[in-house]
């Protein structure tokens, strides 16, 4: 059994006196995809923003490939660890193909060509080689998502992190979204992913974490979380979304 | 039924005696009435008042040379104010409580006292460290005017800055950051880009207020437009036809810089205003 590729253990993260992480352990295996689900104020957006340090936490270990997240150099660790965020947060001021090249050529330091080139074939990846000129106000909220994936995809990283990346989305363009990143865990790629989508959950993942009050109070394959939660709390759950 | 009839039926309101018509009947003989006074004023003046022989032929130079020196502070102090206005604007966001001390403590210092005061200070304040006669700058009075303009409107262009930044959402900076970029590169690639084209109607604001203030400097003997007006007029008792030069120039900088203001807006809109 190979060590886990990221592993939380005993995280406790404070919002002031507001205990909203408590005790978290929780492992995820290279290639795995892991949907962590769960009422809205249940920690499940703050554990993934712990997990690139968005957020510092309290106490607590959180470990990348085996290394410290939280000894390590923070703008190092980040380049291992893509994010995409729930309101996209693409650059107003960049077209989508320098929005796409941005991190390898100022962050690695890659030559403008390479950058974009690459930027070119990731977009290309997730559907938008029409797009790659335009400017994010010109795209729809599905295409600057899409965007914003193979922004974090530039990055080469080890594990992705996925905010609830369609919750700002018109419900017809929710589907491009998953659809890419369904080819993203097809192709290998670990990802983290906090959703409120209980189809894509249950079709992409390879796991399901229910959290509830800063815990996780349940997890299993998504066929036995969701035909048979074994607790209290997971059959509440799921039964207020039938 | 009967009653969608009746609702046919009904009367329209009384329109009120302000109604649509009207309102722009009193709007364009109100602009009419303001536009004559304006211009008869305007030709009365230049009738009665202007002298033209003397507006050409012999106020025309001391005006030139005037208007070439102004110019010369405003673009040295408007370059240099921009520059300091960055630094001090970055200052007054910085995370590091002292550094964002000093920066609030120089905007209210030099916002919140008057910029002719400033001015004295520097231009007779300085020297007085050096025993009289000895200072070592032997025209004092361009160089006080340009460090004086510079240091008031750098606090104007600072909170200008300050603020267009505080206007980019922190999920430019979070996103920026997620990629890896540090602190300072993240404000330099993401951050200030953005800030820059917030704040560029405040400063193009501010450096037409800058223009204007180099009026107060004629109190730094500076041959300015102001000090030429009042030569002018003690030497020839004639007043309107320095004030006219004097309208004319002021407006030959401020109108470009209007204009150029404007251009640079609309270059720093990428997608030149296109939405979707």
């Amino acid at each position: 059994m190979s060590d886990p590729l990221v592993e939380f253990e005993g995280v406790n993260k404070y919002f002031g006196e507001t205990h909203v992480l408590k005790d978290i352990d929780l492992a995820v295996d290279a290639q795995e995809v892991v949907v962590v689900i769960g009422p809205s104020g249940s920690g499940k957006s703050t554990l993934l923003r712990c997990t690139n340090r968005l957020e510092e936490i309290q106490s607590g270990e959180i470990r990348l490939g085996g290394q410290s997240v939280i000894d390590a150099d923070v703008n190092y660790i980040r380049q291992q660890i893509g994010m995409v965020f729930q309101s996209f947060n693409l650059f107003p001021h960049m077209t989508a193909l320098e929005n796409v090249a941005a991190g390898p050529e100022k962050v690695k330091g890659h030559s403008e060509t390479k950058a974009k080139e690459r930027a070119q074939s990731l977009l290309d990846r997730v559907g938008l080689s029409a797009q790659v000129d335009s400017y994010p106000a010109e795209l729809s909220g599905g295409q600057q998502q899409r965007v914003a994936i193979a922004r974090a995809l530039a990055m080469d990283p080890e594990v992705m992190l996925f905010d609830e990346v369609t919750s700002a989305l018109d419900p017809e363009l929710v589907g491009e979204v998953l659809g890419v990143m369904g080819d993203l865990a097809e192709e290998g790629m670990t990802m983290l992913v906090v959703t409120h989508e209980m189809g894509f959950a249950r079709e992409v993942g390879d796991r399901i974490v229910l959290m509830s009050d800063g815990k996780v109070v349940e997890q299993g394959e998504p066929e036995s979380f969701f035909e048979n939660p074994t607790t209290e709390r997971g059959q509440r759950f799921l039964s207020r979304l039938l | 039924m009967a009653e969608t009839r009746q609702r046919e039926r009904r009367e329209p309101a009384p329109e009120p005696f302000l109604n649509d018509r009207r309102l722009k009947y009193i709007g364009l003989t109100a602009s009419v009435v303001f536009t004559l006074v304006v211009v008869g004023f305007l030709g009365l003046i230049l009738y009665t008042q202007v002298n033209v022989d003397r507006f050409v032929n012999i106020i025309h130079p001391q005006f030139i040379n005037a208007f070439f020196v102004v110019l010369q502070i405003v673009v040295i102090s408007s370059v240099l104010s921009v520059i300091g206005g960055v630094l001090v604007g970055l200052g007054r966001i910085s995370e590091t409580l002292p550094t964002r001390g000093i920066a609030k403590g120089y905007i209210e210092f030099f916002r919140g006292t008057p910029l002719l005061f400033q001015l004295i200070v520097i231009y007779s304040g300085i020297p007085a460290f050096w025993p009289p006669g000895q200072f070592p700058i032997e025209n004092f009075s361009i160089p006080a005017a340009i460090i004086g303009l510079t240091l008031n409107h750098s606090a104007y262009i600072g909170e200008a800055i300050r603020g267009g930044v505080e206007a980019v959402p922190d999920g430019q900076m979070e996103a920026a950051r997620s990629l890896g970029m540090s602190y300072a590169q993240a404000m330099q690639e993401v951050v200030l880009p953005q800030a820059w084209r917030n704040a560029l109607a405040a400063i193009g604001n501010d450096q037409v207020i800058l223009v204007k203030d180099t009026s107060l400097l004629s109190v730094l003997a500076v041959p300015e437009i102001i000090s030429t007006v009042q030569n002018i007029n003690s030497a020839t008792f004639d007043i309107w036809t320095p004030i006219l030069w004097a309208a004319i120039l002021y407006l030959a900088i401020t109108i470009p810089l209007g204009k150029f203001v404007r251009y640079l807006e609309a270059r720093a809109d990428p997608a030149g205003g296109r939405d979707r």
